[in-house]
């Protein structure tokens, strides 16, 4: 040993399993800074690439960041920085504040043998360090290598705009990042516990007296609940700031996941997918949609042609007379016909108010589907005479597909299967004519079909418009940044547990001396896990919901009138089982840890 | 009938040159009722013996019998069972819940197996041990004497027959220590149990029924020091 410093190593090896997860934090912090930047830089590089290629001149990396696009990145990565760095600094400040509590008595015996208190500082400062030498390069790696996948999906998966995106890119800004992040964080994170191991008093090594049990001021209420779990609710109930601490995470994390839904739903109003959108939409000359003047002949033909996946058309007739309801009342209604494909979209996209039957509407069944007003006399089941023929309402749609606010305006349409159409009208031809074309399909292919059109119709080529990457690349960024969130929220809890149990497994010695089987072991620390749990849930849930209503007001009711928001059933189903696998894993390690443990090396430890 | 009986227990930790033999072929028995002390130096064995007794550890090779039933036979379910309602330890650093209240603590290993407690007895045996008016008190507003009363009332609180004391006055000053030990053999004396004790003191060691030696992991019985 040449300095007293050389202790640290020799005191890592030693404590490696505890060390474990402040190890994982630090990689964790890295990992996420090193990809997030990396992707960004590659996604500048091949906007550079694009812009170069378009303009024909070179763009700098400034030049870049004083367009708003450059700006918003730059500002969503420091953003995104300081979000990790906090969410970093708490959690390693959490393990390392624990691991120096669990060796009050090594510090207080260091005191003893001389150690000062500014030695004692930088010892637990270089503890901490020391754990980068490991942590920081494997963040680096796994950041790079999530990288190259990330390029890779977006290369090969999402396509569109993304095409060029280079694939195994190193991105020195991610990296110095990544590096910057783990000693920040890191040295940030050993300021306070490195304070607090400086004011250990040497006594606490002579009288042995390093546990703090001066906290708990009242005694366990014992009463209906087996004697384990009432344990388990008071250990997690009587540290006050630990149980707001994981309390919060959870809640957090939900409050997060119910806001972040509200964006996707934004973004599915804005711009919608549909099974149904089509690459090219062929309608009469003028581009009206309301001339039936296409061919089925024509459909047929084009159904063959190279580069056509896909092929379905729509017929309408509008100011059509009917008689709505029992009482007959008179009414034009617009008369619109739906192909199958067509039909099956609507339910795919989820566009068909609860309890229509679709099935029935498919053939010659004389069924339809109805969109009107929400306080439109218009109920399933009711009946339209149209043309002395009665159809039969099977199912009414949320919002009008043919409106530009999805709204009726007190029009009704109604839509019926292409059999029905004809029978009830005689009419064959199609008002529009939509494709949805193959991946490999090329101009040829498409100037092919412009070739078969009937006279008097043209056709539209909204390749180039299709919304789908952007949505999907939004979508996983969304979900990307979920995903982080649990991650984050998950180690902290699992952590934090571990951490808990580790504090109090003197006492988890001596119960289990005195009796406590494993089974009951298991049971405390599960009590006092799922506490927190259900705490952080019903918070989180109360304050997600309320959030993401108010979220949902701002940015959806105003601009899409027919949007209605329900309670997200499903998302709070998920945040269900997300918590309870959380608590699952927070408990299974430090459970198995104290079944395991040997009981005579904790009783007689001072 | 022998209430505890240790056949050929040997206990090794490590292997090869760097195994140390803690435990070297221990045989001995204890009728029911005996107050035994168990001295040795430091490091000697005597808490890895106490610990085998009481099946806290396992031993490398051996048996030992309590109310003739081979404790190292059983699984580790029915062992911890066993164990909390036949066996007391009374453990020198108190080792009691900071958590539960003086009452509480005490009838915790009944709380374990979901048994209801006996109030008289509970009643006696805080009056015995001079607790009735700390029942409620938290450990941290006990003194030493105070949290060793109480680790004695929880390890007799299940009328075990068996009770094990790793020095329990060894962190208590000589008043104290006197105190807990007067009441450690007047309740076994009141409820018939056999207490094996381990001791650094020769005084106290003298007052015992018998006295056991462990040196280097032989046990020698050195006989009764009373008669």
């Amino acid at each position: 040993m040449k300095s007293y410093l050389s202790l640290i190593p020799i005191s890592a090896r030693r404590r490696r399993r505890q060390n474990r997860m402040t190890l994982l934090c630090i990689i964790f912090a890295v990992f996420l800074v090193t990809a997030i930047f990396s992707v960004a830089d590659m996604g500048v590089r091949m906007e550079q690439a694009r812009l170069t290629e378009k303009h024909a001149q070179d763009f700098s990396f400034g030049a870049i960041m004083d367009t708003s696009m450059g700006q918003t990145l730059f500002l969503s990565g420091v953003g995104l920085f300081v979000l990790i760095l906090l969410a970093g600094v708490l959690m390693i400040s959490g393990s390392i504040n624990s691991t120096v509590a669990q060796r009050t008595k090594f510090f207080g015996m260091m005191r003893c043998i001389g150690m000062s208190r500014q030695q004692l500082k930088r010892f637990v400062r270089l503890e901490a360090l020391n754990w980068c030498k490991t942590a920081i390069p494997i963040g680096v790696v796994l950041g790079t290598v999530c990288t190259w996948v990330l390029c890779a999906i977006l290369r090969f998966v999402v396509k569109e705009e993304f095409t060029a995106i280079p694939l195994f890119g190193i991105s020195p800004i991610g990296i110095i990042s990544g590096v910057v992040m783990g000693l920040v964080t890191v040295l940030l994170a050993a300021r306070a516990p490195a304070k607090q191991a400086a004011k250990v008093s040497p006594m606490a090594a002579v009288s042995g007296n390093t546990e703090n049990t001066s906290r708990v001021r009242r005694p366990v209420r014992v009463g209906v609940l087996p004697i384990e779990i009432s344990l388990g609710t008071h250990h997690a109930m009587s540290a006050r700031k630990n149980l707001i601490l994981m309390t919060g995470s959870f809640a957090l994390s939900i409050i997060l996941f119910l806001t972040f839904s509200v964006l996707l739903d934004f973004v599915g109003y804005l711009l919608p997918q549909s099974v149904a959108a089509a690459d090219i939409t062929i309608t009469d000359e003028a581009g009206v949609t309301g001339i039936n003047c296409i061919s089925p002949e024509t459909v047929e033909t084009i159904r063959g042609m190279d580069g056509v996946k896909n092929i379905f058309g729509r017929r309408s007739i509008f100011d059509v007379p009917a008689e709505l309801g029992q009482e007959g009342l008179p009414r034009v209604v617009d008369l619109f016909s739906f192909d199958d494909f067509d039909l099956t979209a609507l339910k795919k996209d989820g566009r068909l108010r609860k309890g229509s039957d679709l099935s029935k509407v498919y053939g010659d069944n004389g069924s339809v589907l109805v969109i009107c007003d929400p306080d439109a006399p218009l109920r399933k089941g009711d009946t339209i005479r149209v043309d002395g023929q009665a159809l039969s309402i099977a199912g009414l749609l949320k919002h009008d597909l043919f409106s530009e606010d999805g709204l009726s305006h007190g029009r009704v349409s109604i839509i019926a299967s292409s059999e029905t159409f004809v029978r009830l009208t005689g009419v064959t031809d199609y008002s529009t004519v939509m494709v949805q074309t193959a991946g490999d399909v090329t101009d040829g292919d498409v100037a092919a079909i412009s070739g078969v059109l009937d006279e008097g119709t043209a056709l539209r080529d909204e390749r180039e418009g299709r919304t789908s990457g952007t949505y999907t690349a939004f979508v996983l960024c969304v979900y990307g940044f979920l995903a982080i969130i649990a991650m984050v929220t998950l180690l902290n809890i699992m952590n934090s547990i571990s951490m808990s149990v580790s504090a109090k497994s003197r006492q988890y010695g001596a119960m289990r001396a005195v009796g406590m089987e494993g089974g009951q072991v298991t049971k405390m620390i599960a009590a006092e896990a799922v506490t927190y749990a259900l705490a952080g849930c019903v918070i989180g849930c109360v304050v997600g919901l309320v959030l993401g209503r108010m979220l949902y007001s701002l940015l959806i009711d105003g601009r899409f009138p027919y949007a209605v928001w329900t309670i997200p059933v499903s998302r709070l189903l998920i945040v269900v089982v997300f918590v309870a696998a959380a608590t699952l894993a927070a408990i299974h390690a430090p459970a198995k840890r104290m079944r395991e443990m040997a009981v005579t090396e904790t009783i007689n430890e001072l | 009938m022998d209430l505890l009986r240790v056949e050929h227990i040997c206990k090794t930790y490590g292997s090869g040159e760097a195994a140390v033999h803690a435990l070297k072929d221990v045989s001995f028995s204890v009728p029911k009722g005996e107050f035994v002390a168990i001295v040795g130096e430091s490091g000697s064995g005597k808490s890895t013996l106490l610990n085998m007794i009481g099946a806290l550890d396992t031993p490398t090779s051996g048996r030992v019998f309590i109310n003739g039933k081979n404790t190292f036979a059983m699984k580790e379910k029915a062992l911890t069972i066993f164990r909390r309602r036949n066996i007391g330890f009374i453990f020198q650093a108190f080792n009691l819940i900071p958590e539960l209240s003086v009452e509480q603590n005490m009838i915790f290993p009944l709380l374990l197996d979901h048994q209801r407690p006996n109030r008289r007895y509970l009643e006696e045996l805080l009056s015995v041990l001079g607790l009735e008016q700390r029942r409620n008190h938290l450990p941290s507003q006990l003194s030493g004497g105070q949290q060793q009363r109480v680790a004695i009332g929880r390890a007799l609180m299940t009328r075990p027959s068996l009770v094990l004391a790793d020095e329990p006055t060894g962190n208590l000053d000589s008043q104290n220590s006197g105190e807990v030990l007067a009441l450690l053999k007047e309740t076994a004396r009141q409820y018939e149990q056999t207490v094996i004790m381990i001791t650094h003191n020769p005084s106290i060691a003298h007052t015992a029924d018998r006295v056991f030696r462990v040196s280097d992991g032989v046990l020698t019985d050195l006989g009764g020091c009373r008669t």
